[in-house]
């Protein structure tokens, strides 16, 4: 045996069915992120309610988000220790966002300054 | 070589060494990145509502922003994912070459995406005459793009040092030398991106600006010629020869850093509609 195949064998995966299963998850995965991406653009330019589009986006961006998440992030395969971990993190980041968004309504957030008083 | 592909079969998701049987590097990433969940969330929100307000004759955001480059930057960021995802997935096998090369490519993707963002800040301020203190809009944009940013280019150096790490000789007499040879490596990724990106956006100005190419490569000439030096020197760096102390055993330290990276691509993955694509809905 050359020392070229002698190198290629010693990286067989000892695994392999299961990486070559990864891999083709992986690749799977990142066409349909991209499609979703596509989507994402296209729904901006349909002539439909804003509360529809803003949803529909809304639900793609949790779509994608999740699955990258879940499968390139390998939470799939881990513990369900990181997931609760990971979530506790989302949970109180969602809490933040909606406690300052609920607390500053557009009319609180009014700067002031010689710029905004020319509105 | 990785002198650890033979040493036999690791479980990368379970470590009975610890009590939780996580991996304690693997722990303290997703406990990183659920504070960094929050810190996003903050930045989020605040862009949310301060983007209602902008002062008399500030830009409309819609003239401002360019949906295509955009929409180009998320999908080379997608694509950077996809790239780490196999690079970890062929350590996990032991496969040194074939992670090197994932590296790499997440490595470009990312340059890509932040050369990207150089450009658009550029962009914006010097076209739209949106800067850090003109509005609101402005101050909460750049703090919420500026610091995503931050953290691409953090997880690009993360990436290259692990792509110079990987060529650590399992051969202990060859150590010394190779730290001397890993700082010529890090000085020329260095010189590579710097000139490089820097060439770039003076093409991007030759091109916009609708000057001949000749004018380009006679003002740019010094830029090109040390980001050609760089990319050089890092290939003429890379040839490894004999054994490396690199393998299924650091399989751990490429999924944290990759962890980190698949983070950052969440992290767009919300920005992208919620910053970008909004605005051409609500103005519409």
């Amino acid at each position: 045996m050359s020392a070229h195949a002698h190198a290629a064998s010693a990286e067989l995966p000892l695994d392999s069915h299961s990486s070559e299963g990864k891999f083709h998850l992986f690749v799977q995965l990142a066409m349909i992120l991209s499609i979703i991406t596509g989507g994402e653009l296209l729904i901006i330019y349909l002539p439909i309610a804003h509360w529809i589009i803003i949803t529909g986006l809304m639900f793609m961006s949790a779509v994608k988000f999740v699955a990258v998440v879940y499968i390139f992030m390998h939470l799939k395969w881990d513990k369900a220790f990181n997931t609760i971990l990971f979530c506790i993190g989302l949970a109180v980041a969602g809490g933040t966002m909606w406690a300052l968004l609920t607390i500053f309504s557009a009319h609180d957030s009014m700067p002031v300054g010689q710029a905004y008083e020319q509105l | 070589m990785s002198s650890h592909a033979a040493a036999g079969h690791i479980d990368h998701h379970h470590d009975a060494t610890t009590t939780t049987g996580i991996p304690n590097k693997k722990l303290f990433m997703w406990a990183f990145l659920a504070s960094d969940c929050m810190f996003f969330g903050a930045l989020i929100s605040t862009h949310l509502i301060y983007r209602l307000h902008p002062p008399a004759g500030s830009p409309d955001p819609r003239d401002l922003f360019s949906i295509e480059l955009t929409s180009g930057s998320t999908f080379v960021l997608l694509m950077s994912s996809l790239l780490m995802a196999l690079a970890v997935n062929s350590i996990q096998q032991g496969a040194v070459r074939t992670t090197r090369k994932y590296l790499l490519g997440t490595v470009i993707f990312g340059l890509i995406f932040l050369l990207g963002q150089v450009y658009e800040f550029n962009h914006f301020v010097h076209h739209g005459g949106l800067t850090l203190s003109s509005s609101l809009f402005g101050s909460t944009f750049y703090t919420l793009t500026g610091t995503h940013g931050c953290h691409v280019a953090i997880g690009v150096l993360w990436l290259v040092l692990m792509y110079i790490r990987s060529f650590k000789p399992a051969d202990a007499e060859s150590r010394p030398s190779w730290l001397w040879k890993s700082l010529l490596h890090i000085v020329a990724w260095a010189v590579a991106v710097v000139f490089t990106m820097w060439s770039l956006m003076d093409l991007t100005h030759v091109l916009e600006a609708g000057e001949p190419l000749s004018t380009f490569f006679s003002h740019s000439f010094i830029h090109i010629a040390l980001g050609l030096v760089g990319i050089g020197g890092i290939f003429a760096l890379s040839r490894s020869s004999g054994p490396v102390e690199f393998g299924e055993a650091n399989a751990i330290d490429v999924e944290s850093m990759g962890l980190y990276w698949h983070f950052v691509d969440i992290v767009w993955i919300v920005i992208f509609p919620v910053v970008y694509l909004l605005e051409y809905i609500l103005q519409a």
